[in-house]
């Protein structure tokens, strides 16, 4: 009898546990959405890793699978097509897609400043001016955002592609180390300690040219989503955001340090923690490079320059007005 | 029969953009996605002569680094087929070389030859030489024995005599096993050029894919697949025609 009665009880709290869950019982479900990053999961995603690992989506009601990027992943197309709700994506790539009838919106910049510049041997030349530039062999990634920066710098200096040596780059450093090419493209903040590094171990000096200090503004990592999502979830973009830029806001405090650190270090486990410790250091100032500037502000100025540059170049065939899709806060 | 390989080429092609189209247009993507075929077809009218100009380029890599590959399997396979140490030797380096993956060793490549044509050739080679090599292997260390039993008995047998017999004997199978490759040396051609050149249609691939130009690489598929079609062709006459002459002796 005694038997009889436990294993009754335990059926109708499996009963009630199964009718209870699916209703909210433990608390309400969390939504599902995907997002797309721009590069793999590294310092330059710093605010994403924070927000993810510091709970701040699931404290708005989200689960975000946070995927890393590649050049052969396109966030707009991911949009598009469904898989990703949310995305990282450069001016130039949204621009083009804007071109081309994607209907796609821009949310933040976490970037203010692009953190593309071209290394280079200080003992061996000097680049103060564009004008230095001249008789120079620089690398650029042919059909890559460097190529419209470099080629905008030139024509800013009035300087003839004849006059410089355009070398195609690729994903090893070899012609620069062997001392082939003179500036190499490289992302400051996460590429520039460890190439610094390398260099400053086999005795040589390392310098940056950086194409904003010359008045090319081209804006680098922004959030994107659809238009679909704007305009019929905007609770979803709204919770979405407001997690996301707590958690850049966040990554960036230096009190927070060590914490982010240790939660970039988590997602990419290859990069030594001092290595980690100065790309952070540096991240910070091409995030918010001024205190008075909020962490994910749209430089619609900046947007619109990187659509002049593309025009000016042959990039896309008419004016996208970018302005129109850039959702300033 | 270069016009049946031709059509047969185009009816995969044009099923295979209809496919695509076909997807654009069920979920209404937009042109970014997937591209219209007005803008397939204006990205044609453009590209198609300079593109033309990048695989006759690549075609000719692949050609070269075909026949080196032929080579490299042959000589790899005859002293790789022996059954002594440095056999042995020669084969395993052989097969451990091949399952290093080519971005991993391209690197090193570049220190040794910088990303011209001999890294080009190379890569090519290295991609194309490993299934010629598993057929060579297996015809060169596969014996005759009517035919090598009768130079054995008679005393006429040299190193050299039981390799001719079975390369002879089997001149079907290595003319089948040469012109099936071409494809794999016109794909490690691209896949060269993608990673250690500055140009070819492999080169304007990347440049595409970094634009994210589908009509572009559409372009390019197109004008890869007729050239390898024209060069499996070419090898299957030739094929053909060495046949044909050992039949007449």
């Amino acid at each position: 009898m005694k038997i009889y009665q436990i294993v009754k009880r335990l059926l109708i709290m499996i009963l009630v546990w199964l009718v209870l869950v699916p209703s909210g019982f433990c608390g309400e479900p969390l939504t599902e959405i995907n997002y797309r990053l721009k590069w793999l999961l590294n310092t330059s995603a710093a605010g994403d890793i924070y927000a993810d690992r510091g709970g701040y989506f699931v404290e708005n009601g989200l689960r975000v699978v946070v995927k890393s990027g590649g050049p052969e992943r396109d966030p707009i197309k991911e949009l598009e097509l469904g898989r990703a709700h949310f995305g990282v994506a450069s001016a130039d790539q949204v621009i083009r897609a804007l071109s081309k009838g994607a209907k796609v919106k821009v949310i933040a910049q976490l970037f203010q400043i692009n953190p593309l510049q071209w290394i280079y041997r200080p003992d061996e030349i000097t680049v103060s001016t564009p004008d230095d530039l001249k008789n120079k062999t620089i690398g650029i990634t042919f059909g890559g955002i460097d190529e419209n920066i470099m080629k905008a710098i030139l024509a800013k200096s009035r300087i003839n592609e004849s006059q410089v040596h355009l070398y195609s780059v690729r994903y090893d450093f070899t012609p620069f180390y062997q001392g082939r090419v003179d500036l190499w493209p490289i992302y400051r903040n996460a590429q520039g300690p460890i190439i610094g590094a390398r260099m400053e171990k086999a005795g040589e000096t390392v310098g940056y040219f950086n194409p904003d200090a010359h008045g090319i503004h081209s804006v680098a990592n922004s959030v994107i989503t659809s238009d679909e999502i704007l305009r019929d979830q905007p609770e979803l973009v709204e919770n979405f955001l407001s997690a996301l830029l707590k958690g850049w806001e966040m990554a960036m405090d230096p009190d927070n340090a060590e914490k982010t650190i240790a939660m970039i270090h988590d997602a990419d486990r290859d990069t030594p923690l001092a290595v980690i410790a100065e790309q952070l250091s540096l991240t910070r100032g091409f995030i918010q490079p001024n205190p008075d500037i909020p962490i994910g502000r749209i430089d619609v100025e900046a947007w619109k320059q990187t659509e002049q540059m593309m025009l000016d170049q042959g990039m896309i065939d008419i004016p996208v007005h970018i302005e129109k899709a850039l959702e300033v806060r | 029969m270069l016009h049946r390989r031709i059509y047969q080429f185009f009816i995969i092609y044009c099923l295979g953009l209809s496919g695509l189209f076909a997807f654009k247009y069920t979920l209404g993507l937009s042109d970014y996605v997937i591209p219209s075929p007005t803008d397939v077809w204006s990205t044609a009218q453009e590209y198609l002569f300079p593109f033309s100009m990048d695989v006759l380029d690549t075609l000719g890599v692949a050609v070269v680094g075909h026949m080196i590959s032929i080579c490299l399997a042959a000589v790899v396979a005859v002293i790789g087929g022996k059954a002594n140490w440095i056999g042995s030797f020669i084969k395993m380096a052989a097969y451990n070389i091949q399952a290093y993956p080519i971005v991993a060793v391209a690197p090193i490549i570049f220190i040794l030859f910088g990303d011209g044509l001999t890294s080009r050739l190379l890569i090519t080679a290295m991609i194309c030489y490993f299934p010629l090599l598993l057929s060579f292997i297996g015809i060169v260390s596969q014996p005759v024995p009517d035919i090598e039993h009768f130079y054995d008995v008679t005393g006429q047998t040299t190193w050299w005599l039981p390799l001719k017999v079975r390369m002879f004997e089997n001149t079907g199978k290595l003319i089948t096993v040469i012109s099936g490759s071409a494809t794999v040396a016109m794909v490690g051609t691209i896949i060269a050029e993608f990673i250690a050149a500055d140009a070819g249609i492999g080169y304007r691939i990347r440049i595409a894919l970094y634009q994210s130009d589908l009509s572009k690489i559409l372009v390019a598929l197109f004008l890869i697949g007729i050239c390898t079609s024209l060069y499996l062709f070419a090898l299957e006459f030739m094929g053909k025609k060495i046949q044909q002459r050992m039949d007449v002796q």
